[in-house]
């Protein structure tokens, strides 16, 4: 019951805070800095393929429908909702999943969470400036847009983690 | 029959990503020509309420420049009317007023919600089917043009605005003649550029750009922007012609919306046009 809870509540602020503050954000030179992919990722380990598509289509509803963005968002975070369990399966540890824990940088150790969400963000963002841009000729300029929004937003993501969600108690 | 059932049991999971997919990039790619409905856009009630609540609070930001802005746009306003001229001469001066008539009326609004990063930037406006705003009005702040209202609700509207792919808005350079349509390349925010202009126009640096008023969205002599960079299309007859937007879209927030009274009469005669003879 108290997961359930805290994934509302980390729902709603994901929704808000990337479509009040971080869409808001004009840094220049393209950068575009998106940290709801985080929120798919922190999901149990056991959650359904089924279920994280669905939180991942409303989240991506209500993302766009405030940010006028009409689906764009929407069709990033399904893709990264899809590739999910893919990528966890490629990069799993030796002993497998332990589901008490969260897919967080501090649980399950850096070197594992920068590879997987390293690569989860890296198709998102591609996916997302690909389909924004839809136009050969302009490739350039969504590699350009891609190398420098990952980088920031996946600090970004470690560093809201680090302000909020909870370490592991030391033993 | 068994063989079908467990071909979908298989694969539930791959069908509803792409069926989800197929929803959400068709949306998206509807969008720009035409709105499928209020629901996923910035104007259905919940996001209205997150952004009434935004708003109130940003709004603040950047009330003093717009005071200094708004005022201003008065001052100028103000020299014009006929209590701040004296009369040189004494002669009795009869002023017809039925050799006018209103052409455009002025709808005041405030941008509540903007952006201007993305490929595609919308703006949402206070104002909608209540104060009288439909699709396809234009709309301008002091500074410059906006854009052109996209979908509309009761209340509240969603401008496509000028850092829009495709928004061709009809601007001449006002200088030289020259016309041709306004264009977004998604890169800089403060830049746009005009198509269609042909190289033996001459064309200065620093001239001045507004709007065309051909197509009854916007009067003519609207501010757009002024010239920054010339530089011929190669292979073709045509200048590159880059301009920067007189209006920073950044801080934008009050701004107008133009209706033009006599549409009607300008669209049922364009209608008379033979078809075949329409490029």
């Amino acid at each position: 019951m108290k997961l359930i809870i805290t994934q509302i509540i980390r729902f709603l602020l994901f929704v808000l805070i990337q479509s009040l503050v971080f869409n808001q954000l004009e840094i220049g030179i393209g950068i575009q800095v998106m940290i709801y992919p985080l929120f798919i990722m922190l999901l149990p380990f056991e959650t359904s393929v089924l279920l994280l598509l669905v939180l991942a289509f409303v989240m991506g509803l209500g993302i766009d429908s405030i940010s006028d963005t009409y689906g764009l968002h929407t069709s990033s975070l399904l893709l990264v909702a899809y590739m999910r369990p893919v990528i966890f399966k490629v990069f799993a540890p030796r002993e497998g999943y332990d589901s008490i824990k969260e897919a967080s940088f501090f649980e399950m150790g850096q070197r594992w969470f920068i590879s997987v969400f390293g690569t989860l963000l890296l198709i998102h963002h591609l996916w997302f400036f690909l389909f924004e841009m839809f136009n050969m000729s302009e490739l350039g300029l969504v590699l350009q847009k891609t190398s420098l929004s990952v980088p920031l937003s996946f600090l970004l993501c470690i560093f809201l983690q680090v302000i909020f969600v909870a370490k592991p108690k030391e033993r | 029959m068994h063989n079908l059932i467990a071909f979908f049991r298989r694969f539930r999971i791959f069908m509803l990503f792409v069926l989800l997919q197929i929803f959400a990039l068709s949306t998206y790619f509807k969008s720009l020509s035409f709105p499928r409905s209020q629901f996923v856009s910035s104007i259905s009630t919940v996001s209205i309420a997150i952004l009434e609540g935004k708003n109130s609070v940003t709004k603040y930001w950047n009330l003093g420049e717009n005071n200094r802005q708004l005022q201003a746009e008065n001052i100028r306003l103000r020299r014009k009317i006929s209590s701040s001229f004296i009369r040189l001469n004494n002669k009795i001066v009869k002023i017809d007023d039925s050799l006018y008539q209103q052409h455009y009326e002025y709808i005041p609004g405030e941008i509540i919600n903007s952006s201007c990063i993305k490929r595609n930037n919308f703006f949402t406006l206070n104002i909608g089917k209540n104060q009288g705003i439909k699709r396809g009005m234009g709309v301008f702040s002091d500074n410059g043009i906006v854009g052109v209202i996209h979908n509309v609700s009761a209340h509240y509207s969603v401008v496509k605005s000028v850092l829009t792919e495709g928004i061709n808005v009809d601007v001449i350079i006002e200088s030289s003649g020259a016309f041709g349509l306004l264009k977004w390349d998604g890169r800089d925010p403060s830049r746009g550029s005009i198509s269609g202009i042909s190289n033996d126009m001459k064309i200065k640096k620093g001239a001045k750009i507004v709007t065309r008023g051909g197509s009854g969205i916007f009067p003519r002599g609207l501010l757009v922007g002024r010239i920054e960079k010339l530089k011929p299309i190669e292979g073709k007859p045509l200048w590159d012609v880059t301009f920067k937007y007189s209006e920073d879209y950044r801080k934008i927030q009050n701004v107008y919306v133009v209706k033009n009274l006599l549409l009607e009469e300008q669209e049922q005669l364009e209608k008379k046009i033979p078809e075949d003879k329409v490029e």
